[in-house]
């Protein structure tokens, strides 16, 4: 057999180990009913209740946050993150963690935001008379 | 409706630019076509001609956008969208650059502008491969123009222009007005892109990506013309100059991340950043089996694949970036503009036009029978080529699930999508073992010969230097682990192979090349790789959070468990905080200046007997608000440099209240205020504290206030102390009021003591009721007199023009004239006082002198310049001290702290050193490519 039939075997081997081993490492989006049927850490995408509290007290603690998130389903749960609240948090129009139900709370270890982009923000700044004067 | 002071014109000229753009690129990509298919005939020079002339078109009608789109940024038009969306009136004009390449389209036209300088370098150097290289280059272009267009075909748009208007992209209530432009003001540039990386980073990237289609160009035009190995030369350094820039812009791009943003890292495995590494990892694969083709023959068609798939993968990140795929899974990607469609057109359109040419010519595409020897540098190079695109697989695999999940969507519309658990933690754990591979291979290639038949002759000579590589390495690793927190195996293996890639290297340029470093760029980027893997160690490994206190939390906190997530500590203004690493940080003071607000922290070190070591810094991390101040939108960190490592920090949080004024507001409402009296010299019972009121002042200080000509400031000075305890904080409310303006009340914060202390209207009435009640007896006065006034003996000693008042801040137009009085008490003792007359803007002011000690005021009312006479007024207030109202809130929550996060990067700066040092390489490789080919 020549070397190079030999090294395509093995890359070949190699690829198929590694995708086998990986495939541990991809998690799908589910809801969190179905995070809790699981058990597992998954990818969970929802909009923050802006009307339920939103817990953040750094004089006690700066890594604790807590907050109430809809799925895509409609369910409401508490969600705590171990780490400090993010500047635009209460802004977010979408939110995407990663962690896992335990018991009626969810466990984020990582959390994404998307802010609404100023496309979407259809509010015209209206010059003030201050800024005007400045401007002249 | 007839709008009022529009430019409608620089938009039609836009317009038309962008399609005379296109359609000139279309015809110089056609025409160069038929100059090469026609290469052998006598119309080829006329097809050519043709094609450079509607190249140096497009080329011109292209910088023409750029200009008309840089005048309406630069302009402040904001009838156009882009202008509106992007630009403020207040933008500095340096961040114009950051606006106009912010958005998709200005970051084409940048892409665009490279392709053009590139194509025009090709024009002059190319020689016979010019109408090849150029037909594609060309093609590209006409892609990249039609991104622009903003035509309508029906409902299908062909491309976002940048010159749409801003009322036929928006329907708002204000177009019905025709002067809604006088009304309207822009939108302004994200303040975390008003920052000199966005003005550098963006064009060195995008000339990265622009110079990926040389290579491609080449590739595609040795297939084409069957010439399978005349383009492998010129297209080497090409290759080489766009594997250095590319490096750079992504290495820029890891600096931006770590110096300005928060991300607290220089890579964090983000699709975006992932896309534009993986064509740089199979251009260098490329550059590796392009040097084996060039040396031994072997190879060729692999070097073709790797050029071809880098331009592609190239296209692939523009679409992930662009099309808003990525949503969920990305931090940074662009605004979507619904292009993902031509996007996919683009890809689609040069990934079965490469791949045609390759597969149909792969037969005849030259290659040697005999397979390379074990012992030959070609086989093992090849080896590490093809494990560098196993990482660009494994990369790109793992980066596409998006992409996976809305094609399976297109089937199956439940289908719910599969996503990485940990990013991070993936790529890390199998981009090692490519780490470990790649510094084992360029240790020991570079002692191979190409064409290396006999083995037994070289191996003495191998076996040796290999030898040498490993027992140095071995030392290195040993001494490396000292500092290094290595916990597993797998970071030895890594650890060794990055320094037996450094070992191994140094080794050939000492006694391979004696030192000559003009042929060392291959051995200098191996060792960059080594150095750099060695960094990646250290900063990964023993990367350390030391914004955290176990010992001075413990307790206070529910549910703190896991240590690792312990990376935010709360300071408190002025209060020392030990932190891990023997640190002791103490939040000094902030500043604002327009909208940043500065934060300064000191750091002091101690030794582990727990004494100071003198070792100390400050650092200042600041945040951004917006425009209204009501918002954070940007935290900008702050990092220490040492040489071995860096503190890197930032603020992670902020009171509430410091973020929202909304909230602010309501806090403010909910504090309950009691009223009471304030007399000089008098104890202020509260209900958890008491005040000390040590006297008044009409030159206040407060860290709020800053004193004009014309203001009315008044503030009371206390001294705040808590029942049980004998520590005082000083609280000095004040209240000014400014001619025009109003009157203004600004409260005291003892932050320690949760108490609010402020003046109110009522102190105010107080206030100018002593004032008013003030009975002034007017003297005219000459230098050197003498009045009695009430048993005082005031004595005129001069007029002076140096003005020593505290309440006066000079301008330069000012005439000021201070009265400088002498009073002599019934007593005996002796005071000074100097009122001011002083003219500004033809407006008379006059600023009063008292001595309270006394109850005495003085002004100067009048300056009679032809008998030298001044008007001085003396009052003295009833004998009986006036108590001032004020009111006093027990129960505010603390807002004088900040949340921060502090990391310490050992080892960063040998990233930065690998980098440089392995992109160096590349620059000079090619420029002895350069040199070598000239001859």
């Amino acid at each position: 057999m020549k070397r190079s039939h030999i090294i395509a075997i093995g890359i070949v081997a190699v690829a198929i180990g590694i995708l086998i081993s990986a495939s541990q490492d991809v998690t799908t989006y589910a809801n969190f009913a179905q995070a809790a049927l699981s058990g597992d850490r998954v990818k969970l995408v929802g909009q923050l209740e802006k009307d339920r509290p939103i817990e953040y007290n750094p004089e006690k603690d700066p890594n604790f946050l807590s907050f109430y998130l809809r799925d895509d389903a409609g369910a409401v749960r508490q969600v705590v993150l171990r780490a400090g609240k993010p500047q635009d948090f209460e802004r977010s129009e979408q939110i995407v963690l990663t962690g896992a139900m335990n018991g009626e709370t969810f466990e984020a270890a990582d959390m994404l935001l998307k802010c609404p982009s100023k496309y979407k923000d259809q509010e015209i700044y209206v010059r003030s008379e201050k800024s005007e004067q400045a401007s002249k | 409706m007839e709008y009022i002071g529009e430019h409608l014109f620089p938009g039609q000229l836009g317009h038309f630019l962008v399609v005379l753009s296109f359609v000139a690129a279309l015809l110089s990509g056609a025409t160069y076509f038929l100059a090469t298919q026609r290469r052998n005939t006598a119309s080829f020079e006329g097809w050519r001609n043709l094609g450079r002339f509607s190249f140096l078109v497009h080329g011109l009608a292209t910088l023409g956008i750029i200009g008309t789109l840089f005048f309406i940024l630069t302009q402040k038009y904001y009838e156009y969208q882009y202008a509106w969306a992007n630009v403020s009136d207040d933008l500095p004009f340096q961040y114009t650059f950051s606006a106009f390449w912010k958005e998709q389209q200005g970051s084409f036209l940048l892409w665009s502008f490279w392709h053009i300088a590139l194509g025009l370098v090709l024009m002059l150097r190319a020689g016979k491969w010019e109408t090849p290289v150029l037909a594609v280059v060309a093609l590209a272009e006409a892609i990249i123009a039609s991104m622009i267009l903003g035509l309508y075909f029906g409902d299908f748009r062909l491309g976002a222009s940048p010159f749409d208007l801003l009322r036929q992209t928006m329907d708002a209530p204000i177009f019905a007005q025709a002067d809604y432009l006088a009304q309207i003001k822009g939108n302004g540039l994200n303040p975390l892109l008003q920052n000199y990386w966005m003005t550098i980073h963006p064009p060195t990237l995008f000339l990265g990506f622009a110079s990926t289609i040389v290579p491609f160009a080449y590739a595609m035009a040795g297939l084409w013309l069957r010439e399978h190995k005349d383009w492998l030369k010129p297209a080497l350094p090409w290759a080489l100059f766009s594997g250095a820039i590319l490096g750079t812009g992504i290495l820029m791009g890891g600096a931006w991340a770590y110096e300005a943003l928060s991300f607290g890292g220089y890579w964090a495995w983000d699709p975006v950043e992932n896309t534009s590494l993986v064509p740089w990892i199979t251009l260098v694969a490329g550059i590796h089996t392009n040097l084996i083709a060039r040396n031994t023959g072997y190879s060729i068609r692999s070097t073709y694949g790797f050029y071809l798939i880098t331009f592609i993968l190239i296209l692939y990140s523009t679409y992930l970036t662009r099309s808003g795929i990525l949503g969920d899974t990305s931090a940074h990607a662009f605004t979507e503009m619904g292009l993902g469609f031509q996007l996919i057109l683009f890809i689609g359109l040069f990934s079965v036009l490469a791949g045609w040419l390759w597969a149909s010519r792969f037969r005849q595409v030259p290659s040697i029978e005999k397979e390379e020897a074990g012992a030959s540098r070609e086989f093992w190079m090849f080896i590490g080529a093809l494990v560098l695109f196993f990482s660009a697989v494994l990369i790109t695999g793992a980066t596409s699930l998006p992409v996976w999940n809305k094609i399976v969507q297109l089937f199956n519309p439940d289908y719910v999508g599969a996503a990485l658990k940990d990013p991070v933690e993936h790529h890390n754990r199998y981009q090692l073992w490519i780490a470990v591979f790649l510094g084992l291979l360029t240790g020991a290639a570079q002692w191979l010969r190409y064409n290396e038949r006999n083995e037994k002759i070289w191996a003495k000579t191998f076996i040796r230097h290999f030898v040498i590589a490993v027992a140095g390495a071995a030392v290195l690793t040993a001494l490396n682990a000292l500092w290094l927190n290595i916990h597993a195996w797998q970071y030895f293996a890594m650890l060794f192979a990055a320094m037996f890639t450094v070992v191994s290297n140094l080794d050939y340029i000492i006694f391979f090349v004696k030192g000559n470093l003009k042929q060392a760029g291959s051995a200098l980027s191996h060792i960059g790789l080594g150095i750099l893997l060695l960094g990646i160690l250290g900063t990964g490994l023993n990367k350390e959070w030391i914004s955290s206190n176990a010992f001075a939390m413990d307790g206070l906190i529910e549910g703190m468990g896991n240590e690792e997530m312990n990376q935010n500590i709360l300071l408190l203004k002025d209060a020392p905080m030990p932190m891990r690493g023997n640190f002791e940080a103490t939040y000094l003071e902030d500043t604002i200046v327009r909208q940043t607000r500065t934060f300064s922290v000191r750091f002091k070190k101690r030794d582990d007997q727990g004494n100071f070591t003198g070792e100390e810094f400050v650092l200042h991390p600041n945040v951004m608000y917006d425009r209204q101040f009501t918002k954070v939108v940007a935290s900008n960190p702050s990092t220490k440099h040492y040489l071995t490592r860096d503190i890197f920090t930032h603020v992670s949080s902020l009171p509430k209240a410091e973020l929202d004024q909304e909230f602010a507001r309501q806090q403010e409402d909910s504090l309950r205020f009691e009223p009471y009296e304030a007399l000089v010299g008098d104890t202020i019972f509260a209900k958890k504290h008491y005040l000390v009121v040590d006297g008044y002042s009409k030159t206040p200080e407060h860290p709020e206030y800053k004193a004009q000509q014309g203001d009315l400031a008044f503030g009371l000075k206390l001294r705040a102390y808590s029942l049980d305890d004998t520590l005082g904080y000083p609280a000095n409310p004040m209240l000014y009021i400014r001619p025009g303006e109003g009157g203004f009340t600004l409260p005291a914060n003892v932050g320690q003591l949760q108490m609010r202390v402020r003046l109110t209207e009522a102190s105010m009435g107080k206030w100018l009721a002593m004032e008013e009640s003030l009975d002034f007896h007017q003297f005219p006065m000459k230098a050197g007199e003498t009045i009695d006034f009430q048993g005082y003996k005031i004595q005129f000693a001069k007029a002076s023009r140096e003005i020593k008042h505290p309440g006066y801040a000079p301008l330069p137009e000012d005439i000021a004239v201070a009265a400088d009085l002498e009073i002599t008490a019934p007593d005996g003792q002796k005071f000074a006082a100097s009122p001011v007359y002083l003219i500004r803007n033809s407006q008379p002011f006059s600023l009063k002198d008292e001595l309270p000690e006394l109850g005495l005021h003085f002004r100067l009312e009048n300056i009679d310049p032809k008998t030298e006479t001044l008007t001085i007024a003396v009052a003295r207030a009833s004998g009986e001290q006036q108590t001032i109202p004020l009111e006093i809130a027990e129960n505010a929550p603390r807002s004088d702290y900040i949340v921060l996060e502090a990391i310490i990067f050992p080892g960063i700066n040998l990233v930065w050193l690998g980098s440089i040092l392995m992109l160096f390489g590349l620059g000079l490789s090619m420029w002895r490519r350069l040199m070598v080919d000239k001859k």
